[in-house]
């Protein structure tokens, strides 16, 4: 990725808290976050369990909104958003990964990959063929009649980047990616994660694991809702 | 997301869960075709009152003199009509026919060859309006039978068959206490539930002629009748006929001011409406017992709603993070329960028509198939659809999909 296409902002976040209020007490889950994220950028989000970054991600993924501070994605404010707006907000400008694939199990693996097409307005009058092109490249065009249950564990999360890819989303925002998957699969889809993001797309990470983190171009670590460090991953995996 | 691909979106929802789809539908087919074999039950029964509501015998009313009512207790001879009473009658407003008719008992009618007991009437023309007969052979009546004296007769088809061996009987002789008559016409008596004196052996002949060669003797003289029948047209108030009747007869016989009448007017309609109202509790109740079953199986369908949404919250909060709106979740569940209650709308009209056909013919009825209660069945189908699946429906769209994302 070459520094000079990711110069343009795609997220900011300015002062981002978010408090849930359990019974008497309240846990804040972000802490005063402010974080930037260019456009192109291969970021990891890491912290342990608890840490806030699955907060920050539906944040992130405009399925939660902060109780101060802003969230501006692609120069919108998430926080100013209602709930019809952040779900076509969502259609249009994010892609999600999710840890156990979220596949519907009796549905095609083409039917799955189209699904965020099936919300779009105006209606997209070729979303097989937008589908089909988003499953090819995984590297799952000869998949496309399959089912989840017909599939890997490997190629079921290929499927799930596919639909995330579909609606050429600004982001693809993965939650736990390779959670579900053995060392080698997690390896595969790192590195088509990697692949993705060479030709453009701007990519985060949501992970416990350093070893995933690795294949991330700049690494934030979260610890009680606040960012402790924040750097360029010097030896990139490959 | 177009009305299209939302159907195509419930309808691939509903085979995926095939035996789930077809057990919850049979609670609505059975719903809807007992609230289609009911009512339609109900239909036939309120038909059947009509038809015979509106039949002339139930629109008849009959007029006849009362002995015993009046002045003393002692026997005095009841009076008779006259022709003039019936002429008035006729006057009256929404009056369809009224006749006069001079009443003998028994008389033998013989022909040459052969005889027999039946009655002998005096009537006029309008008396075959009156009846509902209708003349097979020859003509009826006329009025210049009647005004000159002319001595013919209109047999009913009994006499034909009995005395002419049901050969055309027109032009030959007949004699009724040594009489001799000539039959111009023979009817055909009209079907009816109700009549007055179901003997089919009957021979009317001018009402003058009877008076003044079989009937009269004593008992009748100049213009008089034996008893007046009165029918109402149709859709009229009888009731309010029945009231001028009476106003009429107290001035023509003359009665004081509160003074009873020496007459009575008999009409089958008091219990022919009671058996309106009755048959209309009856359907009312037959559709009530429809309508449970279909209220049963509309419970059947929320409850198997709620465990949908629940099954499926993964995939409602999936939906929702791909770009789904509440809107979006809502009708797709909705529409679910919509379709399966159509789809199971017409299996059950289809069968309730079936049922409802069987029970017709066991009973011995012509089957019909009205489209006033297949669309009353249809359109409760609908609503159970609507009303029952809106609960699961909005509890779909109401799921946090943060939430439902994480739901095991």
């Amino acid at each position: 990725m070459s520094e000079a296409s990711s110069e343009t902002t795609l997220i900011s976040c300015r002062d981002l808290t978010k408090i849930y209020k359990m019974g008497q007490s309240e846990v804040r889950a972000l802490d005063g976050v402010n974080l930037d994220i260019m456009k192109g950028e291969f970021v990891a989000i890491i912290g342990s369990s608890g840490s806030g970054k699955s907060t920050l991600m539906n944040m992130l993924g405009a399925l939660d909104q902060p109780t101060t501070g802003h969230v501006t994605i692609n120069g919108e404010d998430i926080g100013a958003m209602k709930s019809k707006a952040l779900a076509a907000f969502r259609n249009t400008t994010i892609g999600f990964i999710f840890q156990q694939f979220q596949l519907l199990p009796k549905k095609s693996a083409l039917k799955n990959v189209a699904l965020p097409l099936q919300y779009r307005k105006p209606k997209v009058k070729d979303a097989a063929q937008q589908a089909a092109n988003a499953l090819a490249l995984v590297g799952l065009a000869d998949r496309a009649g399959h089912r989840p249950t017909e599939l890997s564990g490997g190629q079921q999360q290929r499927v799930a980047i596919a639909r995330a890819l579909a609606g050429s989303p600004k982001v693809l925002l993965a939650d736990e990616p390779t959670g579900a998957l053995d060392s080698k699969t997690s390896t595969d889809i790192m590195a088509l994660m990697q692949d993705l993001n060479a030709k453009g797309i701007t990519i985060i990470v949501i992970t416990h694991e350093h070893e995933v983190a690795a294949y991330a171009q700049r690494v934030i670590e979260f610890k009680d809702g606040r960012i402790i460090s924040n750097k360029r991953n010097e030896g990139v995996a490959a | 997301m177009n009305v299209l691909s939302t159907l195509g979106l419930a309808a691939s929802s509903l085979i995926e869960r095939p035996l789930r789809s077809i057990l919850t539908s049979l609670g609505i087919i059975i719903g809807v075709a007992s609230v289609y074999a009911m009512m339609s039950l109900g239909e036939v029964a309120k038909r059947q009152i009509e038809e015979s509501l509106n039949s002339i015998s139930t629109r008849t009313m009959q007029v006849w003199p009362d002995r015993n009512r009046g002045r003393s207790s002692q026997t005095r001879p009841t009076m008779p009509f006259t022709e003039s009473d019936i002429i008035e009658m006729r006057a009256i407003n929404g009056v369809y026919a009224a006749t006069g008719t001079l009443t003998g008992r028994s008389y033998t009618i013989a022909t040459d060859l052969s005889d027999l007991t039946g009655n002998f009437l005096g009537v006029d023309p309008d008396q075959l309006k009156a009846s509902g007969n209708e003349v097979k052979l020859g003509e009826n009546i006329s009025y210049a039978d009647v005004e000159t004296r002319r001595p013919v007769v209109v047999v009913s088809e009994g006499i034909q068959q009995r005395l002419f061996d049901g050969q055309n009987p027109l032009g030959q002789i007949i004699k009724v206490n040594n009489v001799t008559f000539t039959i111009k016409g023979v009817v055909t008596k009209a079907e009816s539930n109700i009549s007055f004196g179901n003997d089919d052996l009957f021979v009317w002949a001018p009402i003058t002629v009877a008076r003044e060669r079989v009937i009269g003797g004593n008992r009748f003289i100049q213009n008089h009748v034996s008893n007046i029948r009165v029918v109402g047209g149709l859709g009229q108030n009888l009731d309010s006929i029945e009231k001028e009747i009476d106003i009429l007869l107290r001035r023509s016989r003359d009665l004081k001011v509160g003074a009873p009448p020496d007459y009575r007017i008999f009409s089958s309609r008091g219990w022919q409406e009671q058996a309106a109202s009755t048959t209309k509790s009856l359907s009312f109740l037959l559709a009530a017992m429809g309508s449970i079953s279909l209220l049963v199986g509309g419970v059947g369908v929320m409850n198997i709603m709620l465990v949908s949404v629940t099954e499926r919250t993964r995939e409602i909060g999936l939906r929702m993070a791909l770009g789904a709106k509440k809107s979006n979740i809502m009708i797709q569940f909705l529409t679910e329960a919509l379709l399966l209650c159509i789809l199971s709308g017409f299996i059950g009209i289809a069968i309730g028509y079936f049922a409802s056909t069987l029970a017709m013919k066991a009973i011995k009825i012509e089957p019909f198939f009205s489209p006033y209660v297949a669309f009353v069945s249809f359109g409760s189908a609908w609503i159970i659809g609507v009303v029952f699946g809106f609960l699961p429906a909005r509890r779909a769209a109401s799921l946090n999909p943060i939430e439902a994302l994480r739901h095991e």
